[in-house]
């Protein structure tokens, strides 16, 4: 049990966070919802992060690291699924975008080279340029699109390498909404010290203390929770990880908006870059519903008998 | 960084348990519902604890001058872990090995070290902690209990309030004010037997032995049995209650009695769709305290840990607990009133007291604001 960086991780997070830090400040007079940067995309992936997971003496614990830091930037760049799920497949080109099921967002979808699709039961892996896709305009701060049917150019993967899949998807999950709630209370914590209501910092306030330290807490502990599973790769850890940082997720939103008042409601004001891709990460895979099934299965398993009344687990 | 065990840890865990399957006798579920401050529990621990010393499981992580072996201190937290879960068969010595001894032993004079370290690796010495007082609980600084220098002794004259084990202790770390400043704190390690002191026990729904009211009545303390420098209490204080917040690792407990009122649940064919989110979120809960839990102790076996983290893993501790025990409530209501397994009230009992004890949950909120936010006033 060490929960320090070894020294190769150091090494590993010194070089990524270098790379990341010119883009760590919002840009100045933003007027979209979403900033994603194909620029940075593609940085990091010709510095070869991408492959961290199959490099000597790293393993998929060293890409959650990475996941975790990207997504504290406030320019969105698509790493979970590249990192983790793309070392698992065939000619899978990034970004690569991993829908849970039709007709649902998608993230990065308009931005990928690859998809890969649950539907059905089963997975599937197709090029995006033979998919047709929707692009969705939202005030979601991720490029987002929608699948309507399999593409015809897709291959159908084996069931077991879907559960692998579908594992890492959810601890990409996690380790992203980690360092997404990490970003957004760091930006609430710098507000929060400025601001100025009543004669005194609104941080000064120990109603606003107490819920930030909540909020704190809330997003450390995910922290922990997605790299344990990352280092694991245990369906119950993945399960929970996952769980835990979707159902966190609802308070840090919430209050980091809350301690924003108006400002945080603009776009010239970052905390959307954060917020509004939480909202994404919520639901995906099914929320926390299907997680805390997922838990509980791997915890309490049913008799083939119950589980089989029971109505299909959400993808 | 590893979220793993070692193989010498997995191997430390199966020792405990199996010393626990040897040690503890048949009835011991139902002595352990009964708090660790009983008569009875305080009597099963003087057997066990020798037994547990003898096993070298007691303090493995003290000097070997003191019994112990230098272990690290990742070993004497997974001994906690097993001990919690099993309902805490060393009763209220675990006060003794998981904080006031290691206080004792980072700020004790020899003579002190060898007086009250040798006692407890015999197992079968009790103690309590007289910190709260009727004018200050998690305010410890609004203390009035008084020891005042008289020649090179002094004379104590106060109040200490909910005081856990303290009918049975024969000792007590006690909290005196010594000076005019706010922080002029110095603490003190009395014998309980000392006169002028009296102790009332309170009745109350956490269990028989649990909360007392110590009366101290110009009670003698001589100088040579005050803890580190006089007025610079409050840094002891302060080392004690990081070790403290995290020496208790109440999540096993949680789980245990989560995974019993799922079992109860299930065999009665009740654990419905609902229930299984409710256990699950319960579960996460208790496995995101444990996280905290494990960073702060990896914080302390490399240097002290910080305020902060024991702080705020104690908060995910209190909030791990109150799930648990809300999902009895919610699921399994005749568990809380009945015998049919009392480790769960025993569970209630002691979850109840997670967000009061070393300091209120509103504490380590405020203490996680300042240290790890850097907000405050």
């Amino acid at each position: 049990m060490d929960f320090d960086f070894s020294e190769d991780q150091q090494m590993l997070m010194t070089a990524f966070e270098g790379l990341l830090a010119p883009w760590t400040q919002a840009p100045q007079g933003l007027h979209g919802y979403t900033v994603y940067s194909a620029e940075l995309q593609a940085e990091i992936a010709a510095a070869g992060f991408m492959e961290i997971a199959a490099q000597p003496g790293f393993s998929l614990l060293d890409a959650a690291l990475l996941v975790e830091a990207g997504a504290a930037c406030p320019v969105s760049v698509e790493l979970a699924s590249s990192m983790m799920i793309a070392p698992l497949l065939a000619n899978a080109e990034g970004p690569l975008a991993v829908a849970s099921a039709l007709g649902q967002p998608v993230r990065y979808l308009p931005v990928s080279q690859s998809v890969c699709l649950f539907h059905d039961g089963d997975v599937w892996q197709a090029p995006v340029a033979s998919a047709q896709i929707e692009v969705l305009d939202s005030v979601a701060a991720y490029p987002l699109g929608r699948l309507a049917r399999v593409p015809n150019a897709a291959s159908k993967l084996s069931s077991d390498l879907a559960g692998t899949i579908r594992r890492r998807a959810l601890i990409g999950i996690a380790a992203e909404a980690a360092g997404l709630m990490r970003g957004a209370i760091d930006c609430t914590v710098a507000y929060v010290r400025e601001r100025q209501q009543f004669g005194q910092p609104l941080g000064h306030f120990q109603a606003i203390q107490h819920r930030l330290a909540e909020s704190a807490q809330l997003a450390r502990a995910s922290r922990w929770l997605a790299f344990r599973a990352a280092d694991s790769e245990r369906e119950s850890d993945a399960a929970t990880a996952c769980l835990y940082a979707q159902e966190s997720m609802r308070k840090v939103i919430t209050d980091c908006h809350q301690f924003t008042g108006a400002m945080g409601l603009t776009l010239e004001w970052p905390l959307h870059l954060w917020t509004y891709r939480m909202k994404v990460l919520q639901g995906e895979f099914g929320g926390k519903g299907a997680q805390a099934r997922r838990l509980a299965q791997s915890a309490w398993p049913e008799t083939a008998t119950e589980a089989a009344a029971l109505p299909e687990m959400a993808m | 960084m590893d979220f793993g065990w070692s193989e010498q840890q997995d191997a430390l865990r199966g020792k405990v348990v199996e010393f626990l399957r040897d040690h503890l006798p048949d009835g011991w579920q139902d002595i352990a519902a009964l708090s660790p401050g009983s008569q009875e529990v305080t009597d099963f621990s003087r057997e066990f604890c020798p037994k547990l010393a003898e096993a070298g499981l007691l303090a493995s992580h003290w000097p070997p001058e003191f019994g112990g072996r230098d272990a690290p201190a990742w070993d004497h937290f997974i001994i906690g872990e097993v001990m919690w879960e099993a309902g805490e068969p060393r009763g209220p010595q675990y006060y003794n090995v998981n904080w006031i001894g290691p206080t004792i032993l980072h700020y004790g004079n020899e003579e002190q070290k060898a007086q009250h370290l040798c006692r407890m690796m015999q197992g079968d010495v009790i103690w309590c902690q007289g910190f709260s007082e009727p004018s200050g609980g998690s305010d410890l600084a609004a203390m009035r209990t008084r020891a005042e220098r008289d020649g090179d002794r002094y004379r104590i004259n106060g109040q200490k309030i909910w005081t856990s084990y303290a009918r049975l202790a024969e000792f007590c770390f006690l909290l005196a004010r010594t000076g005019a400043g706010k922080r002029d704190i110095s603490v003190f390690l009395i014998p309980m037997d000392r006169p002028g002191i009296t102790v009332r026990p309170i009745e109350s729904v956490v269990g028989d032995g649990d909360l007392h009211e110590v009366f101290f009545d110009d009670v003698e303390a001589l100088e040579s049995e005050r803890l580190g420098p006089e007025g610079k209490g409050w840094d002891v204080v302060r080392y004690s209650l990081n070790f403290e917040r995290v020496g208790i690792p109440r999540y096993a407990l949680a789980l245990r009695t989560l995974h019993a009122a799922v079992a109860d649940l299930e065999a009665s064919g009740s654990f419905t769709e609902t229930a299984r989110l409710a256990a699950a979120l319960a579960m996460s809960s208790c496995e995101a305290a444990r996280m905290l839990v494990y960073e702060a102790v990896d914080q302390r076996s490399k240097s002290a840990p910080g305020t902060g983290i024991a702080s705020m893993a104690r908060y995910a501790v209190v909030l791990a607990e109150r799930q648990v025990a809300d999902f009895v409530l919610d699921w399994t209501p005749h568990l809380f009133v009945s015998e049919t397994n009392p480790m769960v009230a025993t569970h209630h009992k002691r979850a109840i007291a997670a967000g009061l004890a070393a300091g209120a949950a509103e504490i380590q909120l405020n203490l996680v604001a300042r240290d790890m936010l850097g907000l405050g006033t």
